[in-house]
């Protein structure tokens, strides 16, 4: 079965260019005239990731990997780490700073919304060792292939 | 891509002045031009009409398809369509004396926009008010009023056509005015009826343009503000010399009357200024509209309730088709609303009734505009996408262009798509040892 896979960096604190591998995964995407909702449904989960690296995590990087009938939005960062994962899912729970409120983050909907929006979602995570997310999306019709 | 493809609805270009210096590929935000034996040649389905090519272009190669000065013919009725953006181009004139001018110019009629904005401004508020009950839209609506900005998310962003506000535009309203209460007078009498859309950008079809060209009573012709303005500009000065304006009997007030709550409207904001909705954006430029677009996609944004997207900086004042300098024009805007202060003249309660009846309604515009560009951009297989990424990466891009793609990646994609062949790229399509001398 033939695979496409493609991962982008993100930079830890680097608000300036937050977003922009969630823009480059939309972008490419659409090159392949996927359904619109699921595009934006990826490029939500896209970007709260992407925020959730450069607000908490370290370095880290934004992949995404195109099978025939499923994509899968891969985030890993080397930062310190959730450490309770099922609190971290509650909508409003955060452990962002007042830095991060004062630009209007830190809502606590980042995982909420990052659930809500793929069909499976799991969550890895050591202290101090870094985060790995993995976001599943089924494509119902499947992807195009010759 | 063939040659006839050069001239299409919204720009034009002239092959003989066309140098194949490529700015004009770099600037095109859905990137639908490539130059071709150093000619630019455009890829029509993906042009919006931004106009950016005809900004950038030194050579004076790319122009508009508006109809240009000296259309106007002795045997027809000409009515003018006029963009309050016309009036900025006036400092220290009246907007009766611009439309005065127009009917010297030989417009029999001159409709100012006025009344119309004010219509499409209680609808919105209207539309925005219901919402936050019903809920029957995301937030934050998106203005239709650009229709660059509207092709632009049919294009580039079309998980956001639902946020586009479902009523017809300014333009439009204006339009089926005119059409139903103007027009058939003349039609009656057999006379040649012909609008002119007096516009700042290129953003008018032909109707020969248009997929199935409409055979529409009257004739519609788009106008450029710049192809009129110097004959304009003659018949508003003499107007000024005259020491007293005489009377000029008109059919409807709105032929004669602008208010500063519409001359706003040529300003970036002037949309949303005096609009009853507290939280709305103006937004202004193209980079910046796909910039928000994108975040908008991202799901940012959600406590806003209406953004008002411009694709020129500083609104429509900044048009590619404009006739004078876009911060002169607003300085110019600016005193005009001093002046006329901010008020409306329509009944609210009337607008109502007619809202009520869904006569400013539309829900047309987003189905139509993803059937005219989804068929456009034929979807890459998962295969493809793997070739593109292995040529991409052989090319290693430094986005030279010199393949005559604005960038590598999008020349990878060609390649794929069996537009483009791969030895048009320098870096890896000269056979190696055999690079070229120069002869000196």
């Amino acid at each position: 079965m033939p695979k496409f896979k493609k991962s982008f960096h993100i930079k830890a604190r680097d608000f300036i260019r937050a977003g922009e591998a969630s823009i480059n995964v939309q972008n490419l995407l659409k090159t392949m005239n996927l359904d619109s909702r699921l595009i934006r449904r990826i490029a939500i989960c896209g970007y709260e990731s992407e925020m959730n690296v450069v607000m908490h995590g370290g370095d880290g990087s934004l992949s995404i990997e195109v099978g025939a009938d499923r994509l899968v939005l891969e985030v890993t960062d080397d930062g310190p780490g959730i450490e309770d994962i099922e609190l971290a899912m509650q909508t409003g729970y955060s452990t962002a700073n007042d830095d991060h409120r004062e630009m209007g983050f830190g809502a606590g909907m980042g995982l909420p919304n990052m659930k809500k929006n793929s069909d499976q979602i799991y969550i890895e995570s050591t202290k101090d060792q870094g985060t790995h997310v993995r976001m599943f999306f089924f494509i119902p019709d499947g992807v195009k292939t010759d | 891509l063939s040659k006839k493809l050069a001239s299409t609805c919204f720009v034009r270009f002239d092959e003989n002045r066309c140098v194949g210096c490529g700015s004009c590929l770099r600037v095109c935000p859905t990137k639908a031009i490539r130059v071709k034996n150093k000619k630019a040649i455009r890829i029509v389905e993906q042009c919006i009409g931004c106009g950016e090519c005809i900004r950038t272009c030194r050579e004076g190669a790319v122009s508009a398809t508006t109809k240009g000065p000296g259309v106007l013919k002795q045997d027809q009725v000409a009515i003018a369509l006029v963009s309050p953006v016309l009036y900025a181009q006036f400092p220290g004139v009246m907007p009766k004396d611009v439309l005065l001018g127009l009917r010297h110019m030989g417009f029999q009629h001159t409709i100012d926009m006025s009344y119309f904005l004010e219509i499409f401004q209680c609808a919105a508020e209207e539309f925005i008010n219901r919402n936050r009950k019903s809920q029957k839209a995301p937030w934050p609506l998106i203005s239709p009023v650009c229709p660059v900005v509207v092709r632009l998310i049919a294009f580039q962003f079309p998980s956001l056509l639902p946020h586009v506000l479902p009523v017809l535009r300014p333009v439009a309203l204006m339009a089926r005015e005119i059409k139903s209460h103007l027009v058939p007078d003349y039609v009656d009498a057999h006379r040649k009826v012909v609008l002119y859309y007096i516009n700042p950008c290129p953003t008018k079809k032909e109707p020969s343009c248009l997929p199935r060209p409409k055979k529409t009573v009257p004739t519609e012709i788009a106008l450029g503000i710049n192809d009129i303005y110097p004959e304009l500009l003659k018949y508003v000065e003499q107007i000024r010399a005259a020491d007293r304006i005489p009377f000029y009997q008109t059919r409807f007030e709105y032929e004669t009357c602008a208010t500063g709550n519409a001359s706003m409207w040529a300003m970036s904001g002037g949309e949303i200024a005096d609009m009853d909705i507290d939280q709305s954006l103006a937004v202004s430029g193209i980079e910046e509209t796909i910039n928000y677009l994108g975040k908008i996609e991202m799901g940012l944004f959600q406590d806003i309730e209406y953004i008002e997207f411009r694709t020129c900086r500083e609104g429509c004042l900044g048009g590619v088709l404009v006739a004078i300098d876009k911060y002169l024009a607003k300085s110019t805007v600016q005193k005009m609303i001093k002046r006329f202060g901010l008020g409306r003249r329509l009944q609210r309660e009337n607008i109502l009734r007619l809202y009520e009846k869904g006569q400013f309604q539309t829900e047309k515009i987003p189905a139509k505009l993803t059937r005219l560009f989804g068929a456009s951009k034929k979807a890459l297989s998962l295969e493809a996408l793997q070739k593109i990424e292995s040529i991409a990466k052989r090319i290693k891009g430094t986005d030279c262009s010199a393949c005559g793609a604005p960038d590598c990646r999008t020349f990878a994609e060609d390649v794929v798509r069996g537009d483009a062949a791969l030895k048009d790229c320098l870096l890896i399509g000269a056979p190696a040892g055999k690079k070229r001398r120069s002869k000196l």
